[in-house]
């Protein structure tokens, strides 16, 4: 408990940190917000009143102490695209997203795993080298080509899956509209991922431990998946929690294209747009989840790993 | 009769032949030492007996027991045999258990999956098997981790799961080599009072020939693969046929003589002379430690030590591991700041740091950690050169360093080698080479020839002496194998929990020792 | 014989990475005789019809670019004549060639872009611009990615504690989002700028290995023994512990440009990579979306190709390389 609360702080300086950055980012190097609002057309007057709206007028500090004030209380005013209020933007798109990403976690994590377990117990075998070679050259086409691949071949041509959209309800969604993106995202994960787990099996394999098991006895089956597996956990879990932060932003390829209204969809509009409070708000909030999931993951890996000792 | 017999038995991987013929018979009821040095072959026969062996190895030969050959036996009768019929011990005990169970669970595995007990037989199976093997608080330790118990305990662990099914053989792989000396005895006691009380077999595997002596009937003796002498141990140690067997029995330091070199392999030249250890008085001191202390933390590694070393001579430290005798070797050489207290070099305390470590220099434990593995020979022998500027350019250094390999016996190609492709004992030549590279006056040996082979130990132990004798060098020797410290000593320390709890002369301290617990460390040689 | 030599013997004996260290010089010396103007100088030249098909396919199996496909489609008349009938004639003649006075190909060796352009000549293009990214980034990257995990695995204290804060804010924001924001932020596109993106932000992974690394050597014999010797800390930190740390930071390196090329390539994709005037893959591939509508699929095919083939061969190669360092009980 002690240890919880002693990380909790120490997300402060670090947050401090982000929060360091992003305003370096766009309130210094950023382009003069003025100019991209006022649009095409613009006089000096215009651009004057935006600025002093914006508050850009104002000196460094100042507006460094406004941009703390809106870490703070959560709301980072509205968007320069649509005026819609930033946290509102992520209140109704944060569901979206997660009716992607964790199907998408799940399945893809129990597949590498069981699929990178066969792999180093057959290690050497023709089966593991075909499968490595076929990881390394899945890991090498870009996730732009399975995406319009996909969507073109087995939703346009083929029309297994709609194209793009979204639908009302969760289970319309999630078997409908979802389908297709878990499917990319899940094939995408998988190349990585299984080299990984492999490693992470392999080193295993090779312990002391399992001679131990062996010579007691017990069949090879029982030796794999339960002694081995259980060592092998600790840093796959680990590894897993690591990634959901990556996932959140990642995904916004995938939910580009495939038309999710989802928090990464939100992400490359807002980029696209120049709309800086969209994008200061999600890297803020992102870095949070990032900090608290560390959080969780080192939990997790004491919950996991008798040996650790959380000081 | 024949429990176990091995005919021919032949194990390769790859090019290398790891056992080359091997035939020998464990009997009902007998402890069998199987002895060597590293590389001999010895642990891989015996992986081999349970079919333990990596998929990549070849075998050729038979091993008989109960009437079947266990190399062409199929697995799933095997493993009916593994756990509870043949059972095997390994040498580290904390990294042949799995870290994520608890020890209950897993001496349980090996019950359930051949007795076919209910929960609550296993448990009550399992706390009488922890009190047998003599684990203190057993429904404690039932739910404990391997990380959270000593290396004795772990070890009583493995040996709980060992003979939980009551096995008719034993197999002990060096299952004390990791342990502290006085643990070590006990577990010993332990393997051998088992052994007698079930009537089991055992086949017990030790580079250790002092071992031999308490444990086992026959003893066999293997060297590269091929067994060189084997018998009953009256017979092999008594009389000795093979020269192998004669050099390896002679190699180690007696703890009765003190010969004036110690035999090698190589030559078996008995020297009858010996040599006289001990202080008059009357030397220069070279180095004087007042009340020197480490804290990490909130451990004191080491309490307030205090001794002088004499020009020319040995000072010992003997310790169990954590003692604070490594630590206590590095504050002399000024590697660790001390938290207290000073060393003095020819009665000044504040040496310019150079100054000082020209003066002082170390040789390491692990040859394989000391020399920068990226630095060739030459590199690492004019470094120490180059940083102090001795030689006037790269040329002079070099021949220098030739002249240091001289000096070690090693060939002066050597300068453009790559530690690599040296042994073991040859890198610690150059490392006592490179200590050599500035001069010194006090050379600390922390425990420079314990990891390496008995016949190789000796060598160094030589090497080591003949520098003296010649440079008139001091040594601070530090090592926790009492006989070696004996030899080499002209007075010993004792250490225990970071303070120095006897000093005497190295020959009255083994023959009257004052401090109960240097009394213990003496009792727990196996002789 | 140094651990350098062995490893560039051991190397040589893995025909996998023999083959893909030869592919990646192919890559390598494309790039360059790209970046000199040997080849693909011309890239943006128009010389073929719009969406010309590629030649393999065979002349009178498939629609000769756009023209045809507009030819087609018919037009539903409703009995009324067209107003703009001679125009329209008009437009469709230039389209599709007809008049003759058009010197343009119909089919490219690998087919051609909305805008005729040779998609042969944009991949080779590409892969200069992709490769010269993804290694000058990757220097960026591993030059401080390295500097500054020795400094703070080597010193440890405050030191440690202050790069350790630049790594946790740097990686508390995902990468991708990272890069896309500072890409957003630095309104004007370019290489150079792209380089210092990737580079700026990508250097977290090599510093937490090379911190770990220093962390892990500080404490052995060896350095213990350079302490002995006298060795000053400046002095064990480059002299002593690099030699055996700098094989980590080659793998790294390597590692590092496979991350970067895929990152340019999204970037790009994106709009936020190179400028209009460069072409990259992630460019090609941007255009892809609208052709394989239209049923044209030799430009995303060709970057994909030259794509997946660089990264493959580089991955292997880095693999190989990894081998040779440090070989494991395969």
């Amino acid at each position: 408990m002690k240890y919880v609360v002693r990380r909790l702080w120490q997300f402060v300086p670090t947050l401090l940190g982000v929060v360091l950055l992003v305003f370096f980012l766009f309130n210094w190097v950023g382009g003069d917000p003025a100019y991209i609002l006022a649009g095409k057309i613009a006089n000096p007057e215009l651009i004057e009143n935006i600025r002093r709206s914006l508050g850009v007028d104002q000196p460094y500090w100042v507006q460094l102490w406004i941009f703390v004030r809106q870490v703070a209380t959560g709301d980072f005013g509205v968007s320069w695209a649509t005026n819609e209020r930033v946290s509102q933007i992520f209140a109704t798109r944060l569901g979206p997203s997660l009716t992607v990403l964790l199907p998408l976690l799940i399945i893809s994590t129990l597949l590498a795993m069981a699929a990178a377990m066969l792999v180093a117990y057959w290690r050497g075998s023709l089966t593991d080298r075909a499968i490595m070679i076929g990881c390394t050259v899945g890991q090498s086409i870009s996730i732009l080509v399975y995406i319009l691949v996909f969507q073109y071949v087995l939703a346009y041509q083929l029309g297994w899956f709609p194209v793009q959209g979204w639908g009302g309800t969760l289970g319309e969604n999630l078997l409908r509209y979802a389908a297709l993106p878990v499917l990319v995202g899940v094939v995408v994960a998988l190349a990585p991922d299984i080299r990984l787990y492999r490693s992470f099996f392999l080193d295993e394999i090779n312990q002391d431990y399992v001679r131990t098991a062996r010579a007691k006895g017990l069949a090879e089956g029982r030796v794999m998946w339960l002694h081995v597996l259980r060592n092998a956990a600790i840093p796959i879990a680990t590894n897993v929690m690591i990634q959901i932060p990556g996932l959140l932003a990642g995904a916004f390829l995938i939910e580009r294209f495939f038309s999710i209204p989802g928090i990464g969809r939100e992400v490359i509009l807002a980029v696209e747009r120049s709309d800086f409070p969209v994008i200061k708000a999600v890297t803020i909030y992102v870095a949070i989840a990032t900090m608290i999931i560390n959080l969780a993951a080192d939990l997790l890996y004491k919950a996991l790993d008798p040996r650790v000792e959380l000081e | 009769m024949s429990l176990l017999s091995i005919r021919n038995l032949g194990v390769g991987f790859g090019q290398v032949e790891a056992v080359k013929s091997v035939s020998f018979d464990i009997s009902e009821h007998s402890t069998v030492a199987l002895v060597g040095e590293s590389g001999s072959g010895k642990s891989v026969t015996a992986l081999s007996i349970l079919g333990l062996l990596p998929e990549t190895a070849t075998r050729r030969g038979e091993i008989l027991y109960g009437g079947k050959d266990l190399l062409q036996t199929p697995s799933r009768e095997l493993r009916a045999l593994r756990g509870a019929e043949i059972s095997m011990i390994f040498q580290e005990p904390m990294s042949s258990l799995n870290p994520v169970f608890s020890v209950g669970f897993q001496v349980g595995e090996a019950l359930r999956e051949h007795l076919g007990l209910s929960r609550g037989e296993a448990r009550r199976r399992i706390l009488e098997l922890f009190r047998e093997v003599g684990l203190s608080d057993p429904e404690v330790k039932l739910g404990r981790y391997p990380f959270q118990l000593s290396g004795g305990e772990q070890q009583r662990v493995m040996i709980a799961m060992a003979i939980a099914c009551e096995p008719k053989l034993l197999i002990a792989d060096e299952p004390t080599s990791a342990l502290d000396v006085t643990v070590q005895k006990q577990i010993l006691d332990l393997i051998a009072d088992l052994q007698r009380r079930r009537r089991m077999s055992m086949l017990f595997i030790t580079h250790d020939l002092s071992l031999v002596g308490t444990i086992a009937e026959q003893v066999i003796v293997m060297r590269q693969g091929e067994i060189r002498e084997q018998g009953s141990v009256a017979e092999v140690f008594g009389a000795p046929r093979d020269d192998y067997t004669r050099a390896l029995l002679a190699c180690r330091p007696p703890l009765d003589r003190r010969p004036a070199r110690l035999p090698t392999v190589e030559s078996l030249v008995h020297a009858k002379e010996e040599r006289k250890r001990g202080l008059r008085g009357d030397e220069t001191v070279v180095l004087e430690a007042r009340g020197l202390a480490k804290r990490f933390d909130r451990v004191q590694a080491v309490k307030g030590a205090s001794f002088k070393v004499a020009r020319g001579k040995t000072l010992g430290l003997v310790g169990e591991s954590g003692s604070g005798k490594t630590t206590l070797g590095l504050l002399v050489t000024r590697l660790h700041a001390a938290s207290g207290g000073s060393v003095l070099l020819h009665g000044r305390e504040a040496a310019p740091p150079k100054d000082f470590k020209r003066a002082i220099q170390i040789v390491f434990q692990n040859p394989y950690a000391s020399l920068n593995p990226r630095f060739s020979v030459g590199q690492s022998l004019t470094e120490p050169m180059r940083i102090h500027g001795i030689g006037r350019d790269e040329a002079e250094r070099r021949s220098r360093a030739e002249e240091l390999l001289a000096k070690v016996g090693l060939p002066g190609s050597a300068l453009f080698k790559y530690p690599h492709e040296f042994s073991g004992g040859q890198r610690q030549r150059i490392a006592i080479a490179r200590a050599l590279a500035l001069g010194p006056e006090l050379v600390v040996c922390d425990e420079a020839v314990s990891a390496l082979d008995v016949s190789i130990q000796a060598q160094l132990l030589n090497l080591l002496q003949d520098l003296q004798d010649e440079y008139a060098m001091s040594y601070l020797f530090i090592s926790h194998d009492l006989a070696v410290v004996k030899y080499m000593a002209d007075e010993v320390m004792v250490m225990k929990d970071g303070e120095i709890v006897e000093m005497a002369g190295s020959d009255e301290i083994y023959a009257d020792p004052k401090h109960p617990y240097t009394r213990t460390l003496l009792a727990s040689i196996p002789r | 014989m140094s651990l350098w030599r062995l490893a560039w013997r051991r190397f040589c004996r893995d025909r996998v990475g023999i083959v893909s260290a030869a592919i990646v010089l192919a890559y390598v010396l494309l790039a360059a005789a790209s970046a000199a103007g040997w080849v693909a100088r011309d890239w943006s030249n128009e010389v073929g019809v719009s969406y010309a098909p590629p030649g393999f396919l065979g002349r009178d199996t498939v629609q000769e670019g756009l023209g045809e496909v507009i030819k087609a489609q018919p037009r539903a008349d409703y009995g009324i004549p067209d107003p703009l009938g001679a125009e329209l004639a008009d437009i469709h003649a230039n389209v599709s060639g007809a008049s003759g006075r058009d010197t343009r190909a119909k089919t490219l060796a690998f087919g051609g872009d909305k805008w005729g352009r040779d998609v042969v000549q944009k991949a080779i293009k590409g892969t200069e611009t992709s490769l010269v990214v993804g290694l000058a980034a990757a220097v960026l990257a591993t030059f401080l990615g390295t500097l500054f995990g020795a400094a703070a695995g080597y010193r440890g204290g405050w030191v440690d504690d202050f790069f350790n804060w630049l790594y946790s804010v740097f990686t508390s924001i995902p990468y991708l989002l990272l890069v896309l924001a500072v890409a957003a932020v630095l309104d004007q596109k370019g290489i150079v700028t792209v380089i210092l993106v990737l580079g700026l932000t990508g250097w977290t992974g090599i510093f937490r290995l090379i911190r770990a690394e220093y962390l892990k050597h500080r404490v052995r014999e060896y350095v213990l023994a350079a302490d002995a010797i006298g060795a000053s800390n400046a002095r064990r930190v480059f002299v002593h512990i690099l030699p055996n740390v700098s094989h980590v930071v080659l793998v790294q390196l390597s590692l590092h440009v496979v991350l970067f090329i895929k990152s340019e390539v999204i970037l790009s994709f994106l709009g936020f990579g190179v400028g209009v005037d460069t072409v990259s893959w992630g460019s090609m591939l941007a255009e892809a979306p609208s052709e394989l509508i239209l049923g044209m699929w030799w430009q995303i095919a060709a970057a994909t190709a030259a794509m997946a083939l660089a990264v493959t061969a580089f991955s292997l190669f880095t693999d190989a390389v990894r081998d040779a360092l440090d070989p494991r009980l395969a």
